[in-house]
């Protein structure tokens, strides 16, 4: 995790946010004084963290390309994307969720995660030939493999709609997850999870972590992500308050009194 | 009644139909674009096709575009012209969603049915084209309009064979994603905007042929044949074919047309009960369209057709 505070000192992040800024209808959703700023390292668990409305989801729409910047920019491995689509940030490998889980409501959850792959079939050039079959099969496997892995395996053949919230959300990452993304960001992924589902969101976590993926997660449950991050980014009022280690986060007093309310974060 | 007339009319117009129901289908049910002037690229083929084929103007013409080149080029550049004439329009259009992209594209049409009225030097105003030639003789011991039945049939199977082949691909799974939640689908690298351009692109290019197969059928490029009511037809095929399959599509096409076309036929005794029929068609029309949508017949036998397979 790198410092805030300019530009220089963000060298060598994986993500950047360098200066940026969001206004809506007027009203500052993200960015301060001097705009928000922060870096990624890769490989890195990083916790978004801070009360409602402090512009933990628009970091995150600026970042994926849902929303562009008023200033400054976002940097994914020391390119450019701040003006980038959506679709174009998600082919160089970030991946995300969203706070309301979003679903593709005609498709099965298998194909579901499979809408979520990048096949060759899906260019015009390829679709209306039969080579796409040959890969189909891979991301198919794939696929189920990444459901057993949410453990939604045994509602491959379900409609969306017949999902649970929880399931829904760990449908979202599994859509994500099949495209193997170099980055992740979550939105509040255990938000209506059940215990039992936020145990193995948990330990995916971790195991994605151990495996090298860089994972960014907005989370209200900070019982969960103080426990699985190594390092927590505190946002009030569309600014940085604070950032750190969970230990120093737990025992920042600013963070108490603007965010913890006093109480004990874990 | 002459019944074997009327099925290969029905054959006919229900082909030529279908197969603008069909891209309309590919627009709306998997594209998500809502277009209420679909019958601008239905006359842009008809028009196309009528100014490539007829001779230079002579006389009382006021037309200043005849070409004479042969039939089936024309038919070409009638597909190309529609393709043209949808990113031109597409362009500014594809932009918006809902309401305002179905009310761009009705405004688009009827601008160019006012062209086409009110600009004698294109298409002759409102007398229209009428020197388009049927390029089909009989055919041996087949007669001409079953040879031109089984061309709009084999236009009709062959945009249903590309579409399907199209939709059964990832391409139509990554557009029903697109459909459902493009923000969801942009987060899965979809390029929604590039492949709704796509779909209006290539939707239009059968449209265009349809249109020219039209002008040969009906021997005639007048506005009066490509006013909103066609966009409105093809609606309501689309709609009593269940939007979601594209054999539902062709089977409500060819239902409505078939029920217009025996409304058409009948053999009336006297001119009194013409005049009964004749005001009670609209009454009967509701009353069927209320029956077709309530028990969705058209829809049921494509599934089974699907089943089936």
């Amino acid at each position: 995790m790198t410092l805030p505070g300019g530009a220089a000192a963000l060298n060598g992040a994986l993500l950047e946010a360098r200066h940026i800024s969001k206004r809506f209808s007027g009203l500052q959703a993200v960015g301060g004084s001097d705009g928000l700023s922060f870096g990624v390292d890769r490989g890195a668990f990083v916790g978004l963290i801070g009360p409602n409305g402090a512009g933990k989801s628009t970091t995150f729409d600026l970042m994926s390309g849902v929303q562009t910047s008023d200033t400054g920019s976002v940097l994914f491995d020391g390119h450019d994307i701040t003006r980038s689509s959506p679709d174009t940030i998600a082919e160089q490998g970030i991946g995300r969720t969203f706070q309301t889980p979003r679903a593709f409501e005609s498709l099965t959850v298998l194909q579901n995660v499979v809408a979520g792959a990048t096949s060759p079939g899906e260019s015009l050039r390829w679709a209306f030939g039969r080579s796409w079959r040959n890969h189909e099969t891979e991301i198919v496997e794939a696929a189920q493999a990444i459901l057993r892995r949410v453990g939604l395996h045994e509602r491959a053949a379900a409609r969306v709609s017949d999902l649970s919230g929880g399931e829904l959300r760990m449908l979202e990452v599994a859509r994500q997850l099949v495209r193997d993304p170099t980055v992740l960001l979550l939105d509040e992924p255990t938000a209506g999870v059940h215990p039992g589902l936020q145990e193995r969101l948990a330990a995916l976590l971790q195991d994605l972590h151990s495996g090298g993926m860089t994972l960014v997660v907005v989370e209200h449950n900070l019982h969960f992500l103080l426990a699985l991050a190594d390092h927590i980014l505190v946002l009030a009022d569309g600014a940085l308050l604070a950032q750190g280690p969970p230990a120093d986060i737990r025992a920042d007093p600013a963070v108490i009194s603007a965010y913890l309310g006093g109480g004990d974060a874990a | 009644m002459n019944w074997p007339q009327l099925l290969v009319t029905v054959l006919t117009l229900g082909s030529i139909f279908g197969v603008v129901t069909l891209s309309l289908n590919l627009q709306y049910a998997r594209g998500g674009m809502i277009n209420f002037g679909i019958v601008a690229y239905f006359a842009v083929g008809a028009y196309t096709y009528a100014i490539f084929t007829q001779p230079p103007p002579q006389g009382l013409d006021q037309y200043k575009f005849g070409f004479g080149w042969p039939w089936w080029t024309a038919v070409i550049v009638a597909g190309l012209a529609a393709l043209v004439f949808a990113a031109v329009t597409g362009w500014p259009t594809l932009r918006l969603r809902g309401e305002y992209l179905a009310l761009t594209t009705f405004a688009f049409a009827e601008v160019f049915h006012s062209l086409l009225l009110n600009e004698r030097r294109i298409g002759n105003g409102t007398v229209g084209l009428a020197r388009v030639e049927r390029p089909f003789g009989d055919w041996g011991p087949i007669e001409e309009k079953y040879v031109f039945a089984g061309a709009a049939a084999l236009l009709l199977v062959a945009t249903l064979l590309v579409f399907r082949r199209l939709l059964v691909s990832p391409y139509g799974r990554a557009l029903d994603a697109i459909r459902d939640d493009e923000t969801a689908a942009l987060a899965a690298g979809k390029p929604a905007q590039k492949m709704r351009r796509q779909v209006f692109l290539i939707s239009a290019v059968p449209v265009g042929f349809a249109g020219a197969v039209y002008a040969m059928f009906t021997t005639l490029a007048q506005p009066s044949l490509f006013t909103a009511e066609v966009t409105f037809i093809v609606w309501i095929a689309l709609v009593l074919g269940g939007e979601r399959s594209v054999y539902g599509v062709v089977l409500g096409t060819a239902g409505l047309v078939f029920f217009e076309e025996i409304v058409r036929a009948w053999p009336f005794e006297t001119v009194r009960s013409a005049q009964i029929a004749a005001s009670v068609e609209h009454v009967v029309t509701g009353l069927v369209f209320i029956a077709v949508l309530r028990y969705q017949p058209f829809q049921a036998a494509a599934t089974r057709l699907k089943v089936s397979k």
